[in-house]
């Protein structure tokens, strides 16, 4: 082995994966372009519906639509970027008993994950460029980051955004261990996530006490919250604090994953050759 | 400071099942209460390996081989007992035994699926942070010996399992591992395939004095790349020892086969068993132009022989030492027998 520090050879290692995942993400030409056209359909459909309502007469919402259409190509610009296979790809290895080879690189399990899902990231969010492209077309600089600032704080809110969607789905995962299915858990974990992220609606469109529990959870630090500071709702000394919940939430997730993944490994049980 | 490569002391692993119940009111019910038994896959297992040792594990499906590769390489917690692999305890230090450690599952693909074999390995040399001196010389004789050339920038999804399992040998000893574990390396492969993988497997194992703890059902994979021998029986120890001890304790019945001229005649069999009584012979089989006779005792052959010949016409005689194949099929019926026995 060769004389470099831990954390240098850790975070190389942790690289080369990520390339060789992303490569292998675009290797898949065909799916790559569905992707594409299922960005278009979850981009276009809400913005029918929404169009729908705000059209009819007498209808006061608390967001005006000038806000919610940039909001809304956004949020779902942002949703579908940090789309993650991490229930299908660990699940699955759980279910199959694949682990077992993952467990045996002298290299982080949960880093490795990261990298992988960080590689998921990456193509998706070569997809959805051209969608935000179109945004700017439709909505003209309502789709603009508010000022420098908010787009300093989205770039920020947004890594943490998928630390802690990254984080949220590792910790989901671990039920695999338990249950050896991957189809329940993601179910559960995007259901919370299309519920309380804000992805279908500002949080000021919620009702009273389903906000308060979205604001309680780390769903819409996931989606809400950067979108938010993007278009210049959260500024100022609020953005700072967001931020660091943000990064609270992200590091509490990440530690809270590792510990039971910890206790999952002791359960494992891989029978058969 | 020394230290064993292996060292196990009752080491013991058992599994929880979960019994379901029949039918779709079964799995309804088994929503609400599910019964368990606790399996043992592993009892009371102590045994020690000594750098460079080469060490075959044999036993019947689910006495407890793959369960214990898998504890020695870090993946399963044992229940019971204590273990140590290069001095490291390999559940709890299960990274820094990697690093160390080449693993090969048989039946569970360790190479990335998508991309091509070249970049899997130059993955992994950044992975195992293996030397460039030391990566060209494993890459380069793996490459030679196992015939990768043509695989190289080919996807591993697109590979046979002859070709993938040759990869898969490859990649797990990269970085030279001081212990390389191989679980089922041959299994599926044909002859010239198995063949190049235990040519690999001794001619690494020679050059980097690797220790070699190889699980597998074929046994002439043991002959040929191992000189020490593990016998599991539902999870309990059952032999441990060279291949020459274990022929010794359990070659015990060795065999004349004759070739006759003419058939044999009615009667000869019964004339043959009562001359070949006193030297400790058995008539197998007579009939047509074939005579088997099975003896024990050592020495018995010369007088079994001058016997036989001084009765028939031969035309070829063969004296046959059962193989270890037939050693092992003999010792799981004995211990299938004794188990019933008891029950």
């Amino acid at each position: 082995m060769s004389a470099v520090s831990p954390w240098r050879g850790e975070l190389r290692a942790q690289a080369a994966l990520f390339v060789r995942a992303a490569r292998t993400n675009f290797a898949y030409k065909p799916a790559m372009l569905l992707g594409m056209a299922t960005v278009g359909l979850g981009y276009a459909v809400p913005m029918l519906v929404w169009k729908q309502i705000y059209a009819q007469p007498r209808v006061h919402l608390p967001v005006p639509a000038s806000q919610l259409f940039p909001y809304l190509l956004l949020a779902a610009a942002l949703n579908f970027c940090s789309s993650m296979g991490v229930e299908w790809r660990v699940g699955q290895r759980i279910r199959l008993g694949l682990i077992a080879t993952d467990l045996l690189r002298p290299v982080d399990f949960q880093l490795t994950q990261l990298a992988q899902a960080l590689a998921d990231v990456w193509l998706n969010t070569v997809m959805v460029l051209p969608f935000v492209g179109l945004s700017y077309l439709l909505w003209g600089r309502a789709a603009l980051p508010h000022d420098a600032v908010a787009f300093a704080g989205f770039c920020a809110s947004s890594l943490l955004a998928l630390l802690i969607q990254f984080a949220v789905a590792f910790i989901f995962v671990q039920t695999a261990f338990i249950t050896l299915s991957n189809y329940g858990i993601f179910v559960a974990r995007a259901a919370l996530q299309l519920t309380f992220s804000g992805v279908s609606a500002p949080l000021a469109l919620f009702p009273p006490l389903l906000r308060g529990v979205a604001q309680r959870l780390p769903f819409c630090h996931t989606i809400y919250t950067p979108v938010s500071i993007y278009l210049g709702s959260i500024s100022g000394r609020a953005l700072v604090e967001a931020l660091a919940i943000q990064a609270a939430w992200a590091l509490g997730l990440l530690v809270l994953g590792r510990a039971l993944l910890r206790l999952s490994l002791r359960y494992l049980d891989i029978q058969g050759g | 400071m020394t230290f064993k490569s292996v060292l196990c002391e009752q080491l013991a692993k058992s599994y929880v099942r979960r019994l379901r119940q029949p039918g779709l009111l079964g799995a309804v019910r088994g929503l609400f209460h599910t019964d368990e038994e606790v399996v043992p896959a592993v009892r009371e297992l102590s045994f020690s390996i000594e750098r460079g040792e080469r060490v075959g594990l044999i036993g019947e499906n689910g006495a407890g081989k793959s369960t214990t590769l898998k504890m020695l390489t870090g993946i399963l917690m044992p229940t019971g007992g204590r273990l140590e692999v290069l001095g490291l305890d390999p559940w709890r230090q299960r990274r820094q035994l990697a690093a160390r450690i080449g693993v090969v599952f048989g039946q569970r693909p360790q190479l990335l699926w998508d991309i091509p074999v070249r970049e899997t390995f130059t993955l992994l040399k950044t992975m195992y942070r293996i030397e460039s001196k030391l990566f060209e010389a494993t890459y380069s004789e793996a490459v030679k010996r196992l015939e990768l050339e043509p695989l190289l920038g080919v996807a591993v999804r697109k590979l046979s399992l002859g070709q993938r399992m040759r990869c898969d040998l490859a990649a797990s000893l990269l970085h030279a591992p001081e212990i390389a574990f191989l679980d089922e390396p041959t299994i599926g492969l044909d002859v010239s395939v198995k063949e190049q993988v235990r040519e690999f497997v001794v001619e690494m194992q020679r050059r980097f004095g690797t220790t070699l703890v190889l699980t597998t059902h074929d046994l002439k994979d043991i002959t040929e790349t191992c000189d020490r021998l593990l016998l599991l029986d539902r999870g309990m120890l059952l032999f441990d020892g060279s291949l020459r001890d274990f022929e010794k304790r359990f070659a015990t019945e060795r065999r004349i086969l004759l070739e006759l001229e003419k058939p044999a005649a009615e009667g000869t069999a019964a004339e043959l068993t009562r001359a070949l009584e006193p030297l400790g012979g058995v008539v197998v089989e007579c009939r047509g132009h074939r005579v088997v006779v099975s003896y024990q005792r050592d020495g018995a052959a010369p007088a079994l022989t001058q016997c036989l010949l001084s009765r028939l016409s031969v035309s070829d005689i063969v004296l046959e030492k059962a193989d270890i194949d037939s050693m092992v099929a003999s010792i799981y019926r004995r211990s299938a027998t004794l188990e019933s026995g008891a029950a």
